[in-house]
């Protein structure tokens, strides 16, 4: 859960931090020298090292080439008893659409859910947009469960509209105000709460007092619309 | 541990750290790239040791081809 003494550029910064030190596998406290970097430097590091770690001299490119000529089924269990979650998370954006969608599909929710907390959004956002909302629900509902809020965050920002109305049904208004507050895409926000519906907002905003986080989410503000502002408490 | 923090994170991102980044004390900047380069080859070994056991799965008609493309 998050602090509520904390602003919401230090959200954002930790939420980095914490983006960065899963890249890296290392405990986010010991990447603490890196508070004093504003949130867009640190995101603009973690691109540097996502593309550093997800390029690997093309070895990565040259397994996903291979699994072409695999039937489906095979990469699946090669997938889960083989290569685990990060990798299949690093190979996944490397997989033509239709194929990484009919891998996907076959493999069980805590899987992808693995998957999900390794993969870089920015590369698989064609897959993310082909995969069926039912699916993409079940995925939330399983992140949401694991208080994964930083991976929910990172995600809303690559998903279609329906897929976005999917994970939105399968959290309530807590679970929706802890990723609102680490959401990546912070420009995003208002679509997503439009997409949400009118009451979401609102139910957020009782979850914010509740939990003492109203501040956090009045620092938003400025990503909203001038009619979700008026739904916030004054 | 390389003592020039700023040329190790540069050689481990194939890039220029950014200037924020760059302003970081060289000790930092070379945990930054120490740990990049160690996920780096963490990675590269679970590559590496998954292709082998990979291999075990794969019907014998395709082992060749596949070893092929993966080089």
């Amino acid at each position: 859960m998050v602090d509520s003494t904390i602003s919401s550029e230090e959200l954002e910064r930790n939420a980095e931090i914490r983006r960065l030190a899963r890249l890296l596998g290392v405990v986010p406290d010991e990447l603490d020298y890196l508070t004093p970097l504003a949130p867009p430097e640190l995101r603009a590091l973690r691109g540097q090292v996502t593309a550093s770690l997800f390029d690997a001299r093309g070895v990565l490119a040259r397994m996903a080439a291979a699994s072409r000529i695999l039937p489906a089924g095979l990469v699946v269990t090669l997938a889960e008893r083989v290569f685990g979650p990060m990798l299949a998370a690093r190979i996944a954006g490397l997989l033509e659409v239709d194929r990484a969608v009919d891998i996907a599909a076959r493999l069980p929710v805590p899987f992808l859910a693995d998957v999900a907390t390794e993969l870089d959004p920015r590369r698989v956002a064609d897959i993310l947009g082909a995969i069926p909302p039912a699916t993409i629900a079940a995925v939330a509902a399983e992140l949401i469960a694991r208080e994964e809020w930083i991976a929910m965050g990172t995600f809303y920002a690559y998903l279609p509209p329906a897929s976005v109305r999917a994970a939105i049904g399968v959290a309530d208004a807590p679970a929706l105000l802890q990723i609102a507050l680490v959401l990546e895409d912070k420009e995003r926000l208002s679509v997503v709460l439009e997409i949400a519906g009118t009451d979401t907002l609102s139910r957020i905003a009782v979850a914010a007092e509740a939990a003492g986080l109203s501040a956090q989410l009045r620092a938003l503000e400025v990503y909203l619309t001038p009619e979700q502002r008026a739904q916030l408490p004054a | 541990m390389e003592s020039d923090g700023r040329a190790f994170l540069t050689r481990q991102l194939h890039d220029a750290p950014t200037p924020g980044v760059a302003g970081l004390a060289d000790e930092h900047l070379a945990h930054l790239a120490g740990a990049l380069c160690a996920a780096r080859q963490r990675q590269a070994e679970e590559l590496t040791a998954a292709s082998e056991q990979a291999l075990a799965h794969i019907p014998r008609l395709l082992r060749g081809p596949v070893k092929k493309i993966v080089g």
